[in-house]
């Protein structure tokens, strides 16, 4: 009896060890204490405002995530007693998530840039709307956003963006862009794609990335790269020709008022030319074109958009340019060459020569 | 030269008998003589000068005549001065660079933003926004310049005259040749120019056109929504590519050809000041426009003809 029970002793002791040193045996006793009540599926609490807490979790919650091995109270540190006398707070993922941590999370300090951003701050201010980190990233299904499961990855992104801004992801989930990435085109950019992942700023914001002078900048990381445009036939050209604008020239001044890509393409609803939902197509070009410059007509749409006066298909602003272009250099060639020869006559005048 | 004198100057001269008898009588004759011819001699001098200024253009001219004696005591080898450029010709003049400076440099960053100094020149009005708005008040101020001259072309006879001076003629073509083979030792003969030299007509012109099409396309772009009314796009467009590249053309030729004309030519540097004052020296005038200089000697010489015998 005694050998048995001291066998059971060592088997328990080993089984400890092979659980790793920061997962002992009472942080196991632990979740099987939690589940007690948690993994029943019908555990939940009615909240004051009516809507239905779900407290369901089993052991099995965290399978698949990138905290499969860490144990309820690991994050839920608050928890000692069972009934809870207070409401477990919160989880704080900065607990471990911070540049130099020891428990092994990713060195990142991702959570600094998130407390600037629109969310963190507005979390700051008390509203309670406001995404914490948990609220995008999962709560005990937390994934890589590599991983193409997670909440955050490129796929599901908007999805989970949407849950609070519905009618942009409608728009969104309809534009190019959405469509494209619907059809599994990976290069299609979801909402993180222009505004940024933490640091993302409301767009009167000037750190924005889509604050109105950054937008030409914002659009060109794909729209200006040959390698993604030609995969699907789109010129990129049209950075450059928009850059040269007198809108590209203002906007790159810190003008707020000229526009610029999204003024004209839209904003979430992007769609190409060809479809008639298009805020550039030739038909909604002159209302699209009247925000600004009011009494709009037809004219506006006549003739390319994005003019590039170097290229011969310009036609006759090509043919201008070419007619300034030689007629200043013939001009500026004479006048040099007689300013040249005025000096050399006095030079040599100077000198006494005839 | 009027012998008979006239009643007023018999009272005067009356008086200042009076009052030197009254000073001088306790003093010698001869003496008393002496003091009288001077003090009547001062005092006719005085009166005199007085008359002369009595009206502020007299005084002007009388300012202008002193300040030429004195220039012609210090620089006597400069000889007489010619008005070469009248008051309006010279107001037309600085109210068109004084545009043209404000032009320059609130456009030349709109072409170059990339430009180091665009940044500066663009935040020296506080931001793109005012930057435009000094480029529309430079764009009046050229508008209301090429207004004023066309005015003054038709309606002054100094305008009327100078513009017809200004035609090109076969002869500038021949002096060009001219003076490029006097510049390369073929010919020692400078060209003898007229009131305008072929170099001064080609810079007239320029304007002529710059301004023509400057402002034609500038006023375009300015009211695109009244332009885009009438005219497709692309309309806009090759005003935009003209505003943009006759603006280059004219700021290089500017910087380039005018201010070598007038500034770093080692006859003119640092500068002349002949756009403030506007007079040219006789001895510039024989060098730069002896057709010129000859046609005012020829036409001066017959009105003293004409006047002798008058006399």
């Amino acid at each position: 009896m005694r050998g048995k029970c001291f066998a059971a002793w060592i088997f328990l002791a080993l089984g400890a060890c092979a659980q790793g040193l920061f997962s002992p045996a009472e942080a196991r006793i632990s979740l099987e204490k939690c589940t007690l009540c948690h993994g029943k599926p019908e555990f939940r609490k009615i909240l004051v405002d009516g809507q239905i807490r779900d407290l369901f979790a089993t052991g099995d919650s965290l399978k698949g995530s990138v905290h499969e091995k860490k144990t309820c109270v690991d994050c839920h540190f608050d928890v000692s007693e069972i009934p809870h006398r207070q409401r477990p707070k919160r989880v704080v993922c900065t607990h471990c998530h911070y540049k130099g941590n020891a428990e092994g999370a990713p060195q990142s300090d991702a959570y600094l840039e998130y407390f600037g951003s629109v969310h963190g701050t507005a979390i700051a201010k008390g509203n309670t709307k406001a995404p914490l980190c948990q609220d995008c990233h999962g709560d005990h299904t937390i994934r890589k956003a590599k991983d193409l499961a997670s909440a955050v990855s490129h796929v599901n992104v908007a999805e989970t963006c949407g849950r609070c801004h519905i009618e942009i992801y409608a728009q969104y989930k309809t534009s190019i862009h959405g469509v494209a990435l619907s059809k599994g085109i990976m290069d299609a950019p979801s909402c993180t794609g222009c505004h940024g992942e933490h640091k993302i700023y409301g767009h009167l914001n000037p750190k924005s990335s889509v604050y109105a002078t950054h937008v030409a900048e914002q659009c060109s990381t794909c729209h200006a790269s040959v390698t993604i445009m030609s995969k699907f036939g789109i010129e990129t050209e049209q950075v450059a020709t928009y850059k040269n604008s007198f809108h590209g020239v203002a906007s790159g001044f810190g003008s707020r008022t000229v526009a610029n890509c999204a003024s004209c393409h839209g904003i979430h609803d992007i769609r190409p030319p060809e479809d008639p939902l298009s805020m550039v197509n030739a038909k909604n070009v002159p209302a699209t074109c009247g925000k600004c410059h009011p009494g709009a007509n037809p004219n506006f749409a006549v003739g390319k958009m994005h003019v590039d006066s170097h290229k011969k298909e310009s036609g006759i602003i090509y043919y201008t340019a070419q007619f300034f272009k030689y007629l200043t250099i013939g001009t500026m060639l004479a006048l040099i060459a007689h300013i040249f020869l005025d000096m050399y006559g006095r030079t040599r005048r100077l000198r006494g020569e005839k | 030269m009027n012998e008979k004198k006239d009643p007023k100057q018999e009272a005067l001269e009356g008086e200042i008998e009076a009052a030197i008898a009254g000073e001088t009588a306790d003093l010698d004759p001869s003496e008393a003589e002496k003091i009288r011819e001077k003090v009547r001699a001062r005092v006719l001098e005085e009166v005199e000068r007085e008359k002369r200024i009595r009206t502020a253009a007299e005084r002007r001219e009388e300012a202008r005549r002193r300040r030429e004696e004195k220039r012609r005591e210090k620089h006597h080898e400069e000889g007489e001065m010619f008005e070469r450029f009248n008051r309006n010709f010279r107001f037309q003049h600085i109210v068109m660079f004084t545009s043209v400076i404000l032009l320059v440099i609130t456009g030349m960053p709109i072409k170059f933003p990339n430009f180091v100094l665009s940044r500066y020149l663009v935040a020296l009005w506080g931001g793109f926004n005012n930057s435009t708005i000094v480029h529309r008040f430079g764009a009046g101020m050229l508008i209301y310049f090429m207004v004023h001259h066309l005015f003054y072309t038709v309606l002054s006879r100094r305008g009327r005259r100078d513009f017809v001076l200004l035609i090109p003629t076969p002869k500038d073509a021949r002096d060009a040749v001219q003076n490029v083979r006097h510049f390369m030792g073929k010919n020692a003969e400078k060209p003898r120019f007229g009131r305008f030299s072929y170099i001064e007509k080609f810079d007239y012109w320029a304007v002529y056109w710059g301004c023509v099409i400057m402002i034609g396309s500038g006023l375009f772009l300015w009211f695109e929504g009244i332009v885009l009314k009438y005219f497709p796009k692309y309309v806009l467009d090759v005003a935009h590519e003209m505003h943009s590249d006759e603006a280059m053309l004219a700021t290089l030729a500017i910087v380039i050809w005018h201010f070598y004309n007038v500034h770093f030519n080692p006859d003119r540097f640092p500068g002349t000041l002949m756009w403030w004052h506007g007079q040219i020296s006789e001895h510039e005038m024989k060098e730069e426009h002896p057709l010129e200089y000859e046609e005012i000697m020829a036409k001066r010489s017959k009105q003293e003809s004409a006047e002798v015998p008058n006399r």
